[in-house]
């Protein structure tokens, strides 16, 4: 056994037993941190997979926005506990064992070479407009996929801003956020630092999307990041229900540019190769900013009008 | 101009976003407009596959393996037709039935985006693509059930989890038949697919996801708060419509993938659960919606009662017929049980006496909505039992023809509970009851369409003809 595939089996088992741990913990808390280690660790093992793509959005939304918004919600809910201590219920593992024994078996019975269409991409690449073939995939091969994809974020957001409460109509009733928000020199200055940085690095991936692993996703979470760190130190964001322009502007964008073709006299969303990367990188920069968008008013929903 | 498959697609999503921008109830003329430009787009679909056969629309013109094919033949058709049919009526009732902005506010573009969803379902000829379509219709879907607000909330909250679980079940059926195949359009899967151990895992799998998600006995529980304590135009399209896309998936593997069709019994008998446990409790439901939603557990059982018939031709047309007349039946309960609701300000069986007299439009709509429901001749729910019970006979089933039986025993009983106390004398003092007009005969368009369904069956059955071998 080689040093690498040592360190994969170490990985493996690790994974499996944060699970078990996160899943037994008896404390809400415990259990949301041991839930961003368990995607940290995750994000690793799609590196070692060789889907660094896959990795950087696990980190950056797996792990880091869905525990802050996980340890958002806990804080949200004073008192509340998980019911007892985890016990193993017989006819449900016993259920879960078989099934997971049976697809184990269907792995193991795959070709060693799995059939994929590798090939196919990479013989069309050049039409597609970007460089990458993930990229490639995402925004064009299947762009329609995505399309619907943002639709659903879109949505996510509607049903976030139509279940929280609204507004106080005075302003003046309304809590101070930066009274709320701890104070201190050292929050101060690492805000300060940091958010111009996030922005630095989603605007490098964003960037990046077209040539190598980044892309819209990553870079909306990384800007959301930023958003969350803001709204932490107190700066007011605007109300989710004020942000539906910007919210819905990347599914609109790409909706609008797909329907454009098709009034051009071609198939839905098919784009010609010469206008493909332009029309793409409008695509993807309206993206961006719609899932940075949906992604802090997820966050700011509860708080901007609490 | 688009092809009319696109704007089938694409039309309620673009008007999704413009209800979203203009607020409140201004949604509604975007809404009118996406069920007219929805009917139109399907009727135009529906000339170019009667005159050539079926549509094949590749995205982005690359084409299936590497990009996304759309296909459209006579089994999408009548589905387009049930969901334009009942989406339609379902906007023209939601046009009279929010009051305030917020609910408004939040319906429109939720159930725009819904609307889109479900037409990329049934258009899509891609397994993944299926799943994109179904994380929006089902996320739009906790969005109305959220709507109703209180009691509501713990309904939606545990229709979302379901919902996660099933769509998850179902990826990973589909991430294992694309690493075996290298394809995830369904009719190159149908080519290339065999029936070893990989495969019967990957369908076990999806099959089970889509059946949880159509709230099949066992996995039930939560569909009857969550259909009854949503809104009412909500109700309507999340009993007649939401479900129907998973069953139609699961109609469509099973017809195309063979792999598990020894099993076809294991999901018969889980049908013949379901028409018996929705029956008996819609026999006791307290509430006329807890009776209508219940109702829908029983009435998805029977399209499972024709697998283990698949493939025979009447089996085929058995299970697409009773999708279709009971949505359209279904939705017409729902919009009656929702105009009592608010007229009454309850809808407890007890309070429903004199329902003839006092909501006269609406009792009409309930009793022939409900014919349809029972499977009385010449009703589109007459048409679909004798399709199955032909296939059954045919098959040498007799459990199925038994459960067929006893399911519109039970089915006549709980529709009685309603119809019978409508016409018995109202309480003494029972104040009249009131309710926007468009609501009233919304309710009974759809109710006598549930019936026309049977008198002019011979035209969407020949549309089917295409498909079954």
């Amino acid at each position: 056994m080689g040093e690498l595939e040592a360190l994969d089996l170490l990985l493996g088992l690790a994974l499996v037993a944060l699970a078990w741990r996160l899943l037994a913990a008896p404390d809400l808390f415990e259990g949301i941190v041991l839930f961003v280690t368990f995607g940290l660790l995750l994000s690793f093992a799609w590196v070692r997979l060789g889907a660094p793509d896959v990795a950087l959005a696990e980190a950056a939304i797996g792990a880091g926005l869905t525990g802050a918004l996980l340890l958002d919600a806990r804080g949200a809910m004073p008192g509340a506990s998980v019911e007892g201590p985890a016990r193993l219920r017989w006819p449900v593992a016993v259920l879960a064992a078989a099934t997971g024994g049976v697809l184990v078996a269907a792995v193991l019975t795959l070709p060693a070479a799995p059939a994929g269409l590798e090939g196919a991409v990479a013989a069309r690449l050049e039409e597609s407009g970007v460089a990458h073939p993930v990229t490639a995939v995402l925004l064009n091969f299947r762009g329609y996929d995505t399309l619907l994809e943002l639709g659903v974020l879109w949505l996510a957001w509607l049903a976030v801003a139509a279940a929280g409460p609204r507004p106080d109509p005075r302003p003046e009733l309304r809590p101070d956020l930066r009274a709320e928000a701890p104070t201190g020199p050292v929050l101060a200055a690492l805000v300060s630092q940091l958010v111009p940085l996030l922005i630095l690095v989603g605007a490098y991936l964003l960037w990046a999307g077209a040539h190598a692993p980044g892309g819209a996703f990553q870079a909306g979470a990384i800007l959301a990041g930023g958003g969350v760190l803001l709204r932490l130190s107190g700066v007011p964001l605007p109300e989710a229900a004020r942000a539906a322009p910007v919210v819905g502007l990347g599914f609109a964008l790409f909706l609008g540019v797909g329907l454009a073709q098709a009034a051009a006299g071609r198939r839905f969303l098919e784009l010609l190769p010469a206008q493909a990367h332009d029309l793409l990188v409008l695509v993807e920069v309206a993206a961006t900013v719609s899932i940075a968008a949906v992604l802090a008013a997820l966050f700011a929903g509860r708080r901007s009008v609490s | 101009m688009p092809e009319p498959v696109v704007v089938a697609v694409t039309a309620p999503l673009a008007l999704a976003l413009a209800a979203s921008l203009l607020g409140g109830r201004r949604g509604r003329w975007p809404g009118l407009l996406a069920a007219a430009a929805v009917v139109a787009a399907v009727a135009l679909l529906t000339r170019d596959v009667v005159a050539h056969g079926p549509v094949r629309h590749q995205v982005g013109g690359w084409g299936a393996p590497l990009g996304i094919d759309l296909f459209v033949d006579g089994l999408a058709l009548l589905f387009l037709w049930l969901s334009a049919g009942v989406g339609a009526a379902a906007t023209v009732y939601a046009t009279a039935y929010f009051h305030d902005d917020e609910a408004a506010g939040a319906f429109w573009p939720a159930w725009l985006t819904l609307w889109g969803g479900l037409q990329a379902v049934f258009v899509t000829a891609d397994l993944f693509n299926a799943y994109v379509g179904l994380e929006l219709l089902g996320l739009a879907a906790v969005a109305l059930v959220a709507l109703g607000g209180g009691r509501a909330i713990g309904a939606a909250t545990r229709y979302l989890l379901v919902s996660m679980l099933g769509s998850l079940l179902y990826l990973l059926g589909v991430a294992l038949l694309y690493a075996a195949h290298g394809t995830l359009d369904l009719s190159r899967l149908a080519a290339a697919a065999g029936e070893d151990g990989l495969e019967r895992a990957a369908l076990a799998a999806m099959l089970a996801g889509l059946l949880f998600k159509t709230a099949i006995v066992p996995l039930h529980a939560w569909l009857p708060p969550a259909h009854a304590d949503a809104p009412g135009p909500a109700s309507a399209v999340l009993s007649a419509l939401v479900v129907k896309a998973t069953l139609y998936l699961a109609l469509r593997l099973w017809t195309a993938l063979p792999g598990l069709a020894t099993a076809g019994w294991l999901v018969g008998a889980l049908g013949a659960a379901a028409v018996l446990w929705g029956g008996l409790h819609a026999l006791r439901a307290p509430r006329l919606k807890l009776l209508v939603a219940y109702s829908t557990v029983g009435q998805l059982g029977y399209v499972l009662l024709a697998f283990p018939l698949l493939p025979s031709s009447a089996a085929v047309a058995g299970a697409a017929y009773q999708a279709l007349a009971h949505g359209v039946a279904k939705a017409a309960l729902f919009l009656a049980a929702s105009t009592v609701l608010r007229a009454a300000g309850g809808d407890r069986l007890d309070d429903l006496r004199g329902l003839g007299h006092r909501l006269p439009v609406t009792a009409v709509a309930f009793g022939l909505a409900g014919a349809s429901i029972v499977g009385l001749p010449p009703s589109g729910g007459f048409v679909a039992k004798w399709l199955l019970l032909t296939a059954a006979v045919r098959a040498g089933a007799w459990w199925v023809v038994l459960v067929i039986a006893l399911g519109g025993l039970l089915a006549a009983a709980y529709v009685l509970r309603v119809v019978g106390r409508s016409l018995a004398p109202a309480h003494a003092g029972a104040p009249p009851l009131k309710a926007p007009r468009r609501l009233e005969w919304t309710a009974l368009a759809l109710a006598l369409a549930s019936v026309a369904l049977g008198l002019v069956a011979a035209w969407p059955l020949a549309l089917l003809e295409g498909l079954a071998p």
